[in-house]
């Protein structure tokens, strides 16, 4: 058998440089949705409402009690026509669609967002009370403290993990193919359907990912590194 | 003539079922220097953190100045608790500075954020207030570059930048290495001289015989004894007092 790599690698590259592109702004679209979750829940969950509390317990366990895959499936497929069928109470034809892409993002911004909201919530409270207590007693407010001096120190904390969470969502992008969005696995397998040339075209693909998951963990031990310098 | 700085009337206040105050009514005159002693678990820190309502009480009202934090009958109003918050400095056993920032980051902090200075104008104060405690040649350190001593003269500055019109020290060198007691003190010691109205909670009996007007004695959630410190350490009228200062001893 023989391989062909430099064919592999002339034809598909071009494509997976596109669905590299794809996955990057899927990460960056989803993480961001996911960081902006993951902070609501742990403020929620910090508040002194236990109803809130209670609530948001809920949710997380629905949301950590599913596979990722299922919820993504979920979000494309049942979300839409779940929100049409209420939407038509009163608009008789409401329509809505919504793209792979955007599907992909709400998707994997809610699971990460869970996941995140933990330890965004643990490294507040890992923060000593006497910092709020000093700036209380300086004359802040209960959400200046929070936001100025709480907030910055535990999200030195939360960062090198949330940074984790980051390159494990790269890697997770490869879920979307099944709800038809054309990235890097969904690419290949088209390619590699085409030209029966299975084992260059998956260990490309394999290293698509690596190219930005190999430099970004470098990145974040540094990152880690810098943080810890005077604490 | 009584002119009044802190007035705390029938102070109760109970963590769950456990009352740590049974009722204290103090008033501490302006530049007064009031020293409280008593046993651990006296609730004498409580008081202290009552006094700038970081604990609030189960009942009882506080003043400052005249100003009650919450007024009988009316609703907390945290903007209102933070405001006059800013009139009292506090010192913490553990100092408390802002491990992220710099020494004259750390005091800078709340001159611009709580009092709206800019930048230029908080620097200058801020730097001002770490050449008061002698720490200006250490501005641009992190709190963990410092000594403990160090630490809580920075947070003393801290305090100290936002002019408060009083000051209440929480052990404030009880958590110091025996050797570095000694710039702390000499902090406060000249603070006391300028007339600063003081809160001390200690374990410096010393100290507290030096620069106190008035010492009180605490036990189990209520005023025991108070009076002068050559009064209370020398012809202490209570048993409890007695007691305590007796033990003390050894």
């Amino acid at each position: 058998m023989n391989l062909h790599f430099p064919t592999a690698f002339q034809e598909l590259t071009p494509q997976l440089l596109k669905a590299l592109g794809v996955v990057a702004s899927l990460t960056l679209a989803g993480f961001a949705l996911a960081l902006v979750i993951a902070m609501l829940i742990a403020l929620g969950r910090l508040s002194q409402s236990r109803f809130l509390d209670r609530i948001l317990i809920v949710f997380l366990e629905i949301v950590r009690g599913t596979p990722l895959l299922v919820q993504l499936l979920y979000v494309y497929y049942v979300l839409p026509e779940l929100i049409k069928l209420i939407m038509r109470i009163w608009i008789p034809d409401y329509q809505l669609t919504i793209s792979a892409f955007t599907a992909g993002v709400i998707g994997l911004g809610i699971n990460y967002g869970c996941y995140m909201s933990e330890v965004i919530r643990s490294s507040i409270a890992a923060i000593d009370k006497g910092q709020t207590e000093a700036a209380l007693a300086l004359g802040y407010t209960n959400r200046q403290a929070m936001w100025n001096i709480v907030i910055p120190q535990s999200f030195r904390i939360s960062l090198p993990t949330l940074a984790n969470y980051f390159i494990m969502m790269i890697k997770d992008t490869s879920l979307v193919a099944f709800i038809t969005l054309q990235e890097i696995i969904l690419t290949t397998q088209s390619y590699a359907s085409q030209t029966f040339l299975t084992i260059e075209s998956y260990t490309l693909a394999a290293l698509a990912y690596l190219i930005l998951s190999i430099p970004l963990g470098q990145g974040v031990r540094i990152l880690e590194r810098r943080l810890n310098r005077h604490v | 003539m009584s002119n009044p700085m802190i007035e705390v009337e029938k102070l109760h206040k109970s963590f769950g079922q456990n009352e740590i105050l049974k009722g204290i009514t103090l008033t501490i005159e302006k530049g007064e220097k009031v020293v409280i002693i008593g046993p651990s678990g006296s609730g004498k820190s409580t008081l202290l953190r009552c006094l700038n309502y970081l604990e609030l009480p189960t009942a009882g009202t506080v003043k400052i100045n005249g100003e009650y934090f919450v007024e009988p009958g009316k609703k907390y109003n945290e903007n209102h608790v933070a405001k006059l918050r800013t009139n009292i400095g506090m010192v913490f056993q553990r100092f408390n500075l802002f491990p992220t920032m710099t020494a004259l980051e750390n005091v800078m902090a709340a001159l611009t954020k709580v009092r709206q200075k800019s930048t230029t104008e908080a620097r200058q104060i801020a730097t001002r207030y770490l050449e008061k405690v002698g720490l200006a040649d250490r501005m641009n350190h992190y709190p963990s570059q410092l000594s403990g001593g160090q630490q809580q003269r920075i947070a003393i500055a801290r305090s100290l930048a936002m002019e408060p019109e009083a000051m209440l020290f929480d052990e404030a060198t009880s958590a110091l290495d025996p050797e570095l007691v000694g710039e702390v003190l000499n902090v406060i010691r000249e603070l006391a001289e300028e007339g600063m109205t003081m809160v001390l909670v200690t374990h410096e009996m010393s100290f507290a015989q030096e620069v106190g007007d008035r010492v009180i004695f605490m036990d189990d959630g209520l005023i025991i004894e108070s009076g002068s410190p050559d009064q209370l350490f020398r012809n202490p009228q209570h048993d409890r007092t007695k007691t305590f200062l007796q033990r003390l001893k050894h």
